[in-house]
């Protein structure tokens, strides 16, 4: 069975789905057997998941349209 | 039998110079009749009239062109110690010193490389025999009319105790050489993957398994078939005399074999839905236990599929790899950027998008914009790159593709520009080098590792190695789905003036402007001040912009300059530099506690968001600017990768880095206190 800094090197990879399937094989062996790998694994693709669906750093329309207002109409203005 | 090859070689004929003496007639032959190489020294009478730099170089050349009468190819050749490790390992596997290894004289780790390969690949029994990896170094060489190899190949078989007859018969049509049906297929696979390797399918690989060849021996003939084009891709460029010119070759030779080859294995190839690779089982290999894979890794940053896909055999993946270390990493000839654009256009002329990826990614990491790569595969003609270094593509691209118009005075062309001779050399080593790693991708069907900036077609492309570079081929490329630019038609209005069309074009990439500038500046009010700063300054530059990239990126990389612009004049000017954080490499998690199994349920959207965008403020900016425009905007590796001018290794370490980190900061408030949680 691959150790943990083996596992640590594919980690990124599998954390993306991107393994073969000989390396998954042995990712998934490895973690049946190792808790430290398995929690790294299960709160790391929890984190993923959590930032992908929070809809961080959303610029309200209300605060984007008057910035795209006043530069379009410098713009205007240049180009009359 | 060594003793005999040996005993022939040395009774060869030689004039008084000690050197053959088919030679000095053959070349004056050359010199008389090609009338490409007229051109050449004609040009170079006329370039005394050229600028003073020029003219040096017009010297060199003479100079260079005198030795040849004395050189036994189209380099100067050094004397080198009958006890140098490559000689000494050629003349016990041989029983002589191949020409093909003299001419390359003048780089030693260029013979060292083949040495290597050489010796791992071919020099002894494997899964397959040594004489069926002697046919099928004869049969690549026949079907190519690869004159030299033919001659050395076919009395290296000779010495191996193969009759004349058979030999003859390999040379003419391998179907008469009283083969048996699994050798016949292997050779049939094997002249299909060295002339069409684009059209080559799982199928073909179960056809050769039906014939009862183990996976093993399949590696082998496929790594065999690509040795066999690296050494006639060199004997092309380096123009070596026969080692023996004992046995008189066919002429005009029959093209039969490539009409089976096309008949038998290509009908319908194009059509059929592909299975798609690795061919071949690839068993784990790992860094820490193989320390190949342990170098790969620190170069890299990953072990590119190309790697891991060979893992049957770890032998000749050591041997592979320190061939490519020779090659490729010294840069007392040509720079690591010269090396890696011949190795991307050289795999543009061939159609081969995974190689083309890799090699765009690598240029990438020495510093080539992604455009200027991207244009480059597409058409290096249109690049930025200098007027030399785009012949130097020209002649690898014909050299590379087996263009028939190749010759002394290729070389000699370059040699008017300034090259070197060991440059020149160096261009054919990597052009074979490239050649070997083409057909060992398309032989095993290697997955790509990144997405590639166009798809090569070979369906669509004119089959017979033209040295058009792939935009000539009408239809032979184009970009895939994920790379093609949605914004073109308005960008096209707004680049004539039409404002509408900028300002549609800004309402599309409000979200990507704002969070980048949000990954770089760290503060909202900072934020929407260089959104109107980036704004107007797309507009100013937006006629500047060529379409070499994505609307998208071009916007991202104004937008990092503008806030760039804005950090420089804060006192604490935090760097976007990888340098400060070396010492993160070693970056292991801390927090061992489990989570909870629906942890976002704990804590309402609004409260998660804060707790999201505050970890991710506490981030260092060049983790941060990643997690950002790969979780938040939700990009993928690829075009961040492109968008931040990075490799994609590079992008995928600090986008682990920074999740890990900010795993670190969210677990406090995620982790189970008992229930639910894994175990």
């Amino acid at each position: 069975m691959i150790t943990c800094d083996e596992f640590f090197i594919e980690f990124s990879d599998y954390l993306e789905n991107q393994v073969s399937p000989e390396v998954r094989q042995e990712l998934e062996l490895h973690l049946s057997q190792c808790r430290a790998c398995r929690v790294l694994y299960d709160s790391s693709s929890k984190t993923v998941k959590i930032v992908t669906e929070s809809r961080s750093f959303e610029l309200p329309q209300s605060v984007s349209e008057p910035i795209i207002e006043r530069v379009m109409a410098k713009l205007r203005s240049e180009h009359s | 039998m060594i003793r005999d090859l040996q005993k022939s070689y040395n009774n060869r004929p030689k004039n008084h110079a000690g050197h053959s003496a088919t030679v000095d007639v053959r070349l004056s032959q050359e010199c008389k009749t090609d009338s490409r190489n007229k051109n050449v020294f004609f040009a170079m009478e006329d370039s005394r009239t050229c600028a003073e730099g020029t003219q040096r170089h017009t010297l060199t050349s003479r100079q260079s062109l005198q030795s040849y009468g004395e050189s036994m190819s189209f380099f100067t050749e050094i004397r080198q110690d009958d006890r140098f490790g490559p000689f000494v390992s050629f003349t016990e596997a041989l029983g002589f010193i191949p020409r093909l290894l003299h001419a390359q004289t003048l780089l030693p780790r260029a013979i060292e490389a083949q040495a290597k390969l050489e010796s791992a690949v071919r020099l002894k029994d494997g899964a397959i025999s040594r004489i069926q990896k002697e046919r099928i170094l004869l049969c690549i060489a026949a079907n190519r009319k690869n004159d030299y190899c033919m001659d050395v190949d076919s009395t290296v078989l000779s010495s191996l105790g193969v009759s004349d007859g058979q030999i003859d018969n390999l040379l003419n049509d391998y179907r008469q050489a009283d083969l048996s049906a699994c050798e016949l297929a292997s050779l049939q696979f094997c002249l299909k993957l060295s002339r069409h390797a684009a059209s080559v399918r799982c199928e073909d690989i179960d056809a050769l398994r039906a014939c009862g060849f183990r996976d093993e021996a399949i590696l082998e003939v496929v790594v065999m078939t690509a040795l066999a084009l690296y050494r006639c891709t060199l004997a092309v460029g380096l123009g070596p005399e026969p080692d023996f010119a004992s046995r008189k070759l066919p002429s005009p030779r029959i093209d039969q074999q490539r009409g089976i080859t096309l008949n038998g294995l290509l009908s319908g190839a194009h059509e059929v839905i592909q299975r798609k690779g690795p061919y071949l089982p690839a068993p784990y290999l790992s860094p820490i236990t193989f320390a190949p894979f342990a170098v790969v890794q620190q170069s890299h940053g990953f072990i590119p599929n190309f790697f891991r896909a060979q893992t049957l055999r770890p032998d000749l993946l050591e041997a592979e790899l320190e061939a490519i270390g020779r090659i490729l990493l010294p840069e007392d000839a040509l720079t690591r950027v010269q090396k890696e654009c011949i190795l991307l256009t050289v795999s543009a002329a061939n159609l081969n998008s995974y190689c083309v990826a890799m090699h765009c990614n690598l240029l990438r990491g020495l510093g080539l914009p992604s455009e200027e790569g991207d244009q480059v595969a597409v058409d290096h003609h249109e690049s930025n790159l200098s007027a030399p270094d785009k012949a130097l593509l020209d002649f690898a691209v014909k050299l590379g593709t087996h263009d028939p118009d190749f010759s002394r005075g290729s070389v000699v062309k370059l040699q008017t520009l300034g090259f070197t001779e060991e440059q020149i050399l160096e261009c054919v080593v990597v052009t074979a080098l490239n050649n070997f790693a083409n057909t060992l991708q398309m032989g095993l069907g290697i997955e790509p590792d990144f997405a590639p900036p166009a798809v090569f077609e070979a369906s669509k492309a004119k089959l017979s190695g033209a040295s058009l570079t792939p935009i000539q081929r009408e239809g032979a490329v184009h970009r895939p789905n994920a790379l093609q630019d949605l914004d073109a038609e308005l960008v096209v209005e707004a680049q004539a003036g039409k404002l509408d069309a900028f300002e549609e074009l800004t309402r599309r990439h409000t979200q990507l402007i704002y969070r980048t500038l949000m990954a770089i500046l760290g503060n909202p009010s900072d934020a929407q001040d260089a959104m109107q700063d980036t704004l107007l300054s797309a507009f100013k530059h937006l006629r500047g912009f060529q379409g070499r990239s994505k609307f998208s990126t071009w916007l991202v990389s104004i937008a990092k300059n503008a806030a760039l612009q804005r950090l420089r004049g804060r006192k604490n000017f935090e760097s976007l530099d990888e340098g400060q954080y070396k010492e993160d490499q070693d970056f292991r998690p801390r927090q061992v506690r489990a989570w909870q199994d629906n942890p976002e349920q704990c804590y309402s959207k609004s409260e998660i968001q804060q707790l999201v965008e505050t970890g991710i403020l506490e981030l260092p900016a060049i983790y941060r600017i990643v997690v950002m425009l790969r979780d938040v905007e939700q990009l993928s590796t690829d075009e961040v990768a492109r968008q931040l001018g990075l490799t994609v290794p590079a992008v995928k370490t600090r986008l682990l880095r920074g999740r890990l980190m900010l795993r670190e900061w969210l677990s406090p408030h995620f982790t189970a206190s008992t229930k639910g949680a894994v175990q």
